[in-house]
């Protein structure tokens, strides 16, 4: 067989495409719709790599945070900038206070103009959340006027909420979070090297994602395949063999595919624009982002056109094309399992050699990964036809809904196999997915030590605040159900240059029962703890041995080489000084000497600085957390404000995680939308049958359930056997990273159901066309 | 307002019914006594397979009358319409009657699975109509699997399997050729003849209307009944 000869039935089909009338044109524009969706999906995926490359260049070009670089001089081109990010319900904001120095002072990236004192240039998603009815507290605490938005250039996404505001006086000191600089950027963007099991987890996204879209472009070109076979019966009248008959098909199935790339190329600049004016899951971009790869496009470009064509030679050899119809193999031969095996064995097989070799033995061979990966999913899209076919054939008695539907697919089980795949293998992944990352979320969370029933946000000031202010701020704050906020200072056995120095901690009765357990407290009382909380020597007897009730100790002494003198105010223990337990769950690391304020001297009062508040929250106000971050940034405006929680998870692990829930969503979508065409095609198909049914009596609901058996048996079976290559290949990626396998039931279920839930919006969806169709109008043939 | 002919089964009066701006039917009459069989003639588009969905309950006329054995056809519900289509009619069409992926002898048994009957009873009866219909030894095909004659003759079986007082039938040779649709023709009406069951056949062959008692002429809409024209 010449080329040319294939060349020319390729080009004769899909010639007959174009020309074939109304029939030729709804065909392909089923295919090339389709495959078109799934072109604009792996467009999309080909140009993540961009899109994470850009964010990451905007990162680092508006990077400010410098503390190990030595500060510059004040000169013409330095400014002082200070991070004052904040939180709005669940939503960061990157904020910075900034302050030049110069006229050559750098402008922030993406910021035209410096804000003077009492403005702000802010990103637009902010302004437009500033706006909003709902954003009353959030203007309280950004009060500026706004006199400029921020650039693409400065911002990571069209939906990041940041502001710049102007400040004058900022305080470069030792500890005060803010920095000189003559420039931002990150000195030092080399990238970090990739943990491997992060990078195994990201191989096994993208395989798990584009393996459902390949198996949903397969489906795709064989949209209307069977309104295709009966106008090649016509082909065969007037003397094509069966091969050219194939070729000429595949022709066809060449066009559509070739249209869906033009129609997908649509799609994709469509919702790149889309895209670039939403957020999903937290997470949004800039439509130049976008950008494919042009090695991957050009991979695409070729790889559908080409597999649409094989896909349809093969679809063809199980159809008998004659020249006065179409048979579909009668007596089809039974499928073989042996072969069908192979798939999933050579993916074991490639991932076989990486079990057991964790994080620490270096990377893992990308190429097995994925090879290992895929031939696993595709292996579901083999072995699934003959479960079908095996257990259908099995089937019999039961109502006729259940009759109509088993005989319907003991006679084509191919086609329900065909159309549940895609769905089967996006559970199997997910399920596989699912394991790796329950498995390892413990190497990728860390505890935090700290608990959040007890305190729910603590506030660290960047520099210290007189007690007194703190507690009168917080104590009326809505929301606040307690604060404790204990003031350190340092004591000494001498006025000046003591031998025995030690830190001491005043607060109320309640802010001390947060650091030690006391028997009992009153304003007045002094503890001393036995230990120390957090020391790696926690025995606290040379303290004891300094505080003896009745010896004169001096608070805040001076030091001859430090800048500032102390207050030195002479303090006698007193007599009630009690022995107590330090609570091994304090609140503060240091806790020796406890000090209620009425045990001090008045003098010593100036001296009483607190560095954060601890707040206990009352649930049942709506924005207390919005309330006390107002208060704060009255306070400090440069404080840091965050929530407690028990657990902190690696970023990139859950960025993982995110991309992952965002795509899923995606090829879900996908998914159901390719469920929902070849479901209708088949109606359509049957819609003379569906009317004489009804005609000669049938009930409605019959022919509804049917069809419902018809989609549920195969789903079923689908899920069942996605479950079981969902487990297997989770427990071989859980035994490649060195971790117990261990099941987690709940996510197993919640993947299978979520499988099961797009087949049932697609089932619900196509019963109003199918009630349509089954309409007595379905008989006329005029 | 007519009165129906004496001892007619079915009876229709000025039927109208409209597609868009065509009118299929125009103010068309029709009656037929039990043991009748009624041939329905006319060119394409004139309306005789309007007439045959009206008349069967399938499809509801915009107005006039229709009575099947002193009840009117047209005051009914379609749960009602379903149920008299299962138990007293009977339907022949040219093509896509057979449900492809159930065998023939479960294909007649289904008008008795939906009245109710259990499998093996409908099984049963179906195989002795198939038998009378010299179908019995493809009980085990698939249409696909089976002739053009040898389907439509299974779809007579399935037609009558029920015991029905009235066979429609809807152009029931017209993807034939002369040899099997004569023998259709003549296992069907004998098959209704027998059981006593009238027959309304639409049709455009003279050869096909040959076998009916009576000749119904449908032109742009109306009807005129050839027998009493003569």
């Amino acid at each position: 067989m010449s080329p040319r000869q294939w060349a020319r039935d390729l080009v004769m089909g899909a010639r007959f495409a174009v020309t074939g009338g109304r029939e030729g044109w709804v065909r392909m524009t089923l295919t090339a719709v389709g495959v078109g969706l799934g072109v604009a999906l792996l467009l999309l995926c080909t140009a993540l790599p961009n899109v994470f490359a850009a964010r990451t260049r905007v990162e680092d070009a508006r990077y400010a945070n410098v503390y190990s670089q030595k500060v510059p001089p004040k000169a013409d081109n330095t400014f002082l900038i200070a991070q004052a990010d904040t939180t709005w319900h669940d939503d960061d904001i990157l904020g910075r206070f900034v302050e030049p120095e110069g006229k050559r002072a750098p402008l922030p990236p993406g910021v035209d103009a410096f804000p003077g004192k009492g403005e702000m240039v802010v990103s637009p998603a902010l302004k437009d959340l500033l706006a909003s009815d709902d954003a009353k507290l959030l203007r309280e605490r950004l009060p500026y006027k706004i006199t400029g938005t921020i650039g693409e250039s400065g911002l990571i996404g069209s939906h990041e909420l940041a502001y710049y505001a102007g400040a004058s006086g900022l305080k470069l000191t030792d500890f005060s979070p803010v920095h000189r600089l003559t420039e931002y950027g990150h000195p030092d963007s080399t990238p970090e090297k990739t943990d491997p099991v992060l990078l195994l987890m990201v191989l096994v996204v993208f395989v798990v994602l584009l393996t459902p879209v390949a198996v949903f472009i397969a489906a795709a070109v064989r949209f209307g395949g069977e309104r295709r076979d009966r106008r090649l019966a016509a082909l065969r009248l007037v003397g094509s063999d069966s091969r050219m008959t194939r070729r000429i098909a595949a022709g066809e199935a060449l066009a559509g595919a070739l249209l869906g790339l033009v129609i997908g190329t649509g799609f994709f600049l469509l919702g790149r624009q889309a895209l670039g004016s939403t957020e999903v899951l937290g997470v949004s971009v800039w439509p130049s982002y976008l950008d494919p790869s042009p090695a991957l496009a050009a991979l695409v470009a070729v790889a559908i056109p080409a597999a649409a064509v094989l896909v349809t030679l093969l679809a063809m050899r199980g159809v008998v094309v004659e020249p006065l119809g179409v048979v579909r193999a009668a007596k089809q031969r039974r499928r073989r399992l042996w072969w069908r095996l192979l798939p999933p064995l050579a993916g074991l097989a490639m991932l076989y050699p990486m079990i057991g070799k964790g994080r620490k033995s270096g990377g893992f061979n990308q190429y097995l990964v994925i090879g290992g990966v895929l031939l696993l999913l595709i292996g579901i899209t083999a072995l699934l036809p003959w479960v079908v076919e095996a257990v259908v054939v099995r089937l019999g008695k039961g109502a006729l809904s259940w009759q109509l539907a088993v005989r319907r697919l003991q006679l084509s089980s191919g086609t329900a196999a065909r159309m549940v795949n895609g769905i089967a293998v996006a559970v199997a992944g997910a399920i596989a997915l699912q394991m790796l990352f329950t498995g390892t979320q413990s190497q990728y969370t860390k505890a935090t030590g700290k608990d959040p029933g007890r305190v729910q946000m603590q506030v660290d000031f960047s520099d210290r605040k007189p007690l007194s202010g703190v507690e009168r701020e917080f104590t009326g704050t809505k929301g606040v159900r307690a604060a404790v906020a204990p003031a350190t200072l340092e004591y000494g056995d001498a006025r000046r240059n003591p031998k025995n120095s030690n830190g001491l901690t005043v607060g109320n009765c309640t802010a001390l029962r947060e650091l030690a357990t006391l028997p009992s407290c009153k304003d007045g009382d002094v503890f001393i703890t036995r230990t120390r909380s957090h020391y790696t020597s926690p025995s606290n007897a040379d303290e004891i041995a300094v505080v003896k009730p009745g010896r004169q100790l001096y608070i805040d002494p001076s030091y001859d080489d430090a800048t500032e003198r102390g207050i030195e105010v002479p303090w006698t223990v007193p007599a009630n000084v009690r022995v107590v337990d330090a609570r091994k769950d304090s609140l503060q690391d240091a806790n020796g000497l406890l000090v209620t304020p009425a045990a001090l001297p008045a003098k010593a009062a100036p001296a009483l600085f607190s560095d954060g508040v601890y707040l206990r929250l009352d649930p049942s106000v709506p924005d207390s957390r919005e309330y006390i971050r107002n208060v704060v940034t009255r306070i400090d405006p440069l404080a840091r404000t965050y929530s407690w929680s028990a657990t902190q998870e690696d970023a990139k692990y859950t960025s993982i995680r995110t991309g992952l829930f965002v795509g899923s969503a995606f090829v879900l979508a996908l998914i159901g939308a390719s469920l929902l065409v070849s479901q209708l095609e088949q109606l359509r198909e049957r819609r003379k049958l569906l009317s004489a049914l009804v005609a000669f009596g049938t009930r409605r609901r019959t022919l509804s359930l049917s069809v419902l058996w018809q989609t549920a048996l195969p789903v079923g079976l689908g899920l069942i056997l996605a479950t079981t290559v969902g487990i297997t290949l989770g427990s071989v990626l859980l035994k490649m990273t060195r971790t117990p396998v261990a099941m987690d039931w709940a996510s197993v279920l919640t993947m299978t159901g979520v499988g099961a839930a797009v087949v049932g919006v697609v089932t619900l969806l196509s019963l109003p066309p199918l009630l349509r169709m089954m309409r007595p109008e379905g008989l006329r043939t005029e | 307002m007519t009165t129906s002919p004496p001892g007619s089964l079915l009876t229709a009066h000025d039927l109208r019914k409209a597609y868009g701006p065509t009118h299929a039917l125009d103010g068309a009459e029709f009656s037929i006594h039990p043991g009748e069989v009624v041939a329905i003639m006319g060119p394409s588009g004139s309306g005789k397979s309007t007439l045959l969905h009206c008349l069967a309950g399938i499809v509801p006329p915009d107005s006039g009358s229709i009575t099947y054995n002193g009840h009117e056809l047209t005051k009914m519900s379609d749960a009602q319409r379903s149920a008299l289509r299962r138990s007293g009619f009977g339907f022949v069409f040219q093509f896509g009657q057979l449900v492809p992926e159930l065998t023939c002898v479960e294909n007649v048994a289904l008008p008795l699975r939906l009245n109710g009957s259990s499998r093996k009873d409908a099984e049963r009866t179906a195989l002795g109509w198939m038998e009378r219909l010299e179908v019995d030894d493809l009980k085990a095909k698939r249409p696909g699997e089976v002739s053009g004659g040898q389907g439509q003759r299974v779809a007579v079986a399935r037609a009558l399997v029920t015991g029905p007082r009235l066979l429609f039938a809807d152009e029931p040779t017209g993807a034939l050729d002369s040899f099997n649709g004569e023998r259709v023709m003549e296992l069907l009406t004998e098959a209704a003849r027998s059981t006593n069951a009238a027959v309304v056949l639409v049709t455009h062959e003279a050869r096909v209307a040959a076998y009916a008692d009576r000749e119904i002429v449908v032109r742009d809409g109306q009807s005129r009944d050839m027998e009493r024209a003569v």
